[in-house]
């Protein structure tokens, strides 16, 4: 249990509870101010979002490729059944383990070590901050051409460098199916460990000096600040980073499509890239949206599971009992 | 209780949401264009470009309907038309290769039956064959031409190859001899994996012939002898290693891609079809070999029934979409005016499917001249396999083409795979 926790909860008893002090000016809006407000983008979600979902689920049952009203063609659970038998499917699952992996080994504590370097006070801090920002602003398409002619084949920056260092002979960065990946998972993490570098900043910034100078009184050593106050209080940040990573790497699409098509041979395509080309170049749409639902299940369960067993701690009070001090 | 303030807030709310959904609503709406004819072509470098923009202008000034060009790159435009297709609503007027994606159109009711078409007496009738489904036309074509292997004659001369090679064994032996004179013997853009599929599909031309082809799609049955012999044999070319390096990641006609290592004159040979000298150019911001740039047909091949004069092609052509205006067959025969096929041939470097070709080209250069000699002598033609076929199949053919050459696939596979999607198809 920590003070942070402790300070939500009573916050949330207080509001709750005893005479409201801030009832005047929070009075309830009316029904017809509060439909004008979630009308439109409750439409738009129906519209562009649960409808689509809806309708994959129904056209997923179907062999169908898109062309000439509604689907026709029942195919029960057929898309589903070629579907765990397809072994790019089952590569692309493969795959997405890999980089999951890779972000939370590599990628994230990386980001975590430099967001607490940039916490202590030293000339040029911001600067550091900002250009360590810089490449998660920029699109993930445009990062993909970018790396495509650093790592083009005859006259790439990264073959140049090697060659200006005195190697000898080129390395396939995006061609040799061994390490597409890996280069892959490299632009990744040149491109997302400023965002969750900055989460971290944020949260470390969070955590009140008084703690770390109690304990710097009671003689704490410098890893053992770090270890009880720092970690345990920076608990929630590191969680949801992991969280978005997740799921973010489970919809990894642009980056990767521009890059290399998913190819060679597959070697570097994801769920999302299987489903375009299926949906897409193949004209199998019943196909892909057994696929995507599949996606859908993947990201929802994962979520589900750790909103359930780790994120838990961190939303109690927060988003589960607002209204819990009133009845 | 009653604040002055409320009813403009309320306002201000409602006003706030309507531009909200406004905005949506914009958004929803931004892939449609107000132009009368909407005009998606693939030559997305000058001249050319321009030249179609220019044909544009002027029929728009003559008819007082808006076009509205677009142009777009071939791998773009081929997965914006395929979402366009699934939408139900193809543009005005857009490029088409025929086959079996046109067929597919039309089965969709999507485009627009031409066969009344006042000026067809213009063009080459074989030139509309690839257009004609059930006995009516759909599109009007501007380019005709072949698959074939452009050479470079310097790099061939280098090497003390003296004659082009007409079988394949002399071919894989010339590949050998560049190989061992250090130069990159072929230029290929596996991602883009079509560039790749001409050579699975001649080799099954020569092996198991037209017909054979043709009896093997009807049936939906690749499991022929022939189609294993096939893909056993460029995955042997694929293991002499004869594609320059990092060819598993480059594209056709992108930076350091297979045009460009022939445009730069460092790949001796591409398999490709009547557009290459110009893509060469283009990609590599050359003047390409020039002179040096040599043609010859896929070599045949000792116990099939295919022959050297049977040629893999097809040509570039417009369809109308079932919304156009009726206007639409004008503008078309605009683009067919002689001396508009004479700019086209000229600035884009095409093919011409004129039914008098020295109306439109009094004098071919060496390139154009290279196609037509072909086509002259060509005995029968076999349409892309990734057009002629359901998009189903050809993506799968092209995909299966990849995999053989980087060995992943045998050709074994490969054969399942296409049968496997023929199934799936029926």
């Amino acid at each position: 249990v920590t003070p942070t926790r402790d300070q939500i909860r009573s916050d949330a008893g207080r509001a709750g509870g005893g005479a409201p002090p801030r009832r005047g000016r929070g009075r309830r809006p009316g029904a017809g101010t509060l439909a004008a407000f979630i009308a439109p983008a409750l439409i738009l979600f129906l519209l562009f979002v649960l409808v689509p979902v809806l309708f994959a689920g129904y056209t997923a049952f179907f062999r169908w490729n898109g062309l000439g009203g509604l689907p026709t063609d029942f195919a029960g659970l057929e898309n589903f059944r070629t579907l765990v038998a397809d072994e790019v499917f089952l590569g692309d699952l493969g795959r997405i383990g890999l980089i999951t992996v890779l972000s939370i080994a590599v990628q994230l504590p990386m980001a975590f070590g430099l967001a607490m370097l940039l916490h202590q006070r030293f000339p040029g801090r911001t600067a550091f901050r900002l250009l360590f920002f810089v490449p998660y602003i920029l699109t993930e398409a445009v990062t993909a051409v970018l790396f495509g002619l650093i790592f083009s084949p005859r006259r790439g920056f990264a073959d140049a460098v090697l060659a200006g260092l005195g190697a000898d002979g080129r390395i396939g960065w995006l061609s040799d199916r061994g390490i597409v990946l890996f280069v892959i998972f490299g632009i990744l993490t040149w491109k997302f460990f400023g965002f969750h570098m900055i989460l971290y900043l944020a949260g470390r910034q969070n955590i009140p000096e008084e703690l770390y100078e109690a304990a710097r009184v009671d003689g704490a050593t410098g890893r053992q600040l770090f270890r009880h106050i720092t970690l345990p209080l920076m608990g929630p940040t590191v969680r949801i980073t992991v969280f978005l990573s997740v799921i973010g790497t489970v919809q990894l699409f642009d980056l990767v499509y521009v890059l290399t098509k998913g190819g060679p041979y597959h070697a570097s395509e994801t769920l999302a890239i299987t489903m375009y080309e299926q949906g897409f170049v193949r004209g199998q749409i019943g196909y892909a949206s057994a696929l995507s639902i599949a996606m859908f299940l993947i990201s929802l369960v994962f979520a589900l599971i750790y909103q359930r067993y780790v994120l838990s701690r961190d939303t109690q009070g927060a988003l589960t009992s607002t209204d819990g001090g009133r009845t | 209780m009653r604040n002055p303030l409320r009813r403009p807030r309320a306002l201000l709310a409602a006003g706030a949401a309507a531009a909200l959904a406004l905005t949506a609503a914009a958004c929803g709406d931004s892939g449609e264009s107000d132009a009368d004819i909407t005009f998606w072509h693939i030559q997305n470098e000058d001249p050319m470009k321009s030249t179609w923009a220019a044909m544009a202008d002027e029929w728009s000034e003559e008819s007082g309907l808006t076009v509205e060009p677009s142009a777009i790159a071939v791998e773009d435009f081929k997965t914006r038309l395929s979402t366009q297709t699934q939408a139900g609503d193809l543009p005005g007027l857009y490029n088409t290769w025929g086959g079996g994606v046109l067929a597919e159109q039309v089965e969709a009711g999507l485009v627009r039956d031409i066969s009344g078409l006042e000026c067809l007496d213009k063009v080459n009738p074989i030139a509309l064959e690839s257009y004609t489904i059930d006995g009516k036309l759909y599109a009007i074509p501007f380019d005709q031409g072949v698959v074939g292997f452009w050479y470079n004659k310097d790099l061939f001369a280098q090497a003390g190859i003296t004659t082009t090679p007409t079988t394949w064994t002399e071919f894989t032996a010339a590949v050998q001899t560049l190989k061992d004179a250090g130069i990159t013997p072929i230029a290929l853009g596996a991602a883009d994996k079509w560039p790749v599929h001409y050579y699975w599909t001649y080799l099954t031309m020569r092996l198991v012939g037209l017909d054979g082809l043709a009896a093997a799609a009807e049936a939906g049955d690749f499991s022929g002898e022939g189609f294993v012999q096939a893909g056993q044999l460029l995955a042997d070319l694929a293991a002499m290693e004869p594609f320059q390096e990092g060819f598993e990641s480059a594209t056709y006609g992108e930076v350091d891609g297979q045009a460009a290592h022939m445009g730069e004159g460092i790949a001796a040979m591409e398999l490709m079809g009547q557009w290459a000298p110009q893509v060469q150019r283009d990609a590599s911001g050359t003047e390409g070999p020039g002179d040096a740039l040599g043609f010859f047909p896929f070599p045949a091949l000792d116990g099939g029934p295919g022959v050297a004069t049977e040629f893999l092609g097809g040509g570039g052509g417009f369809a109308a979409g079932a919304d156009a205006p009726e206007e639409i067959e004008d503008f078309m025969c605009y683009l067919l005016e002689e001396e508009n096929q004479a700019r086209a041939v000229k600035d884009g470097n095409f093919s011409t499917v004129a039914a008098d070709p020295a109306a439109v080209v009094p004098e071919m250069n060496a390139e154009q001249q290279a196609i037509a000699d072909a086509l002259a002598k060509a005995t029968d033609t076999q349409l892309y396999l990734d057009q002629a076929y359901p998009p189903a199949i050809g993506s799968i053919i092209n995909d299966a083409s990849q995999g053989l050459i980087l060995g992943e696939i045998d050709s074994a596979e490969f054969v399942t795979m296409v049968n496997e999607a023929w199934a799936a198809e029926q």
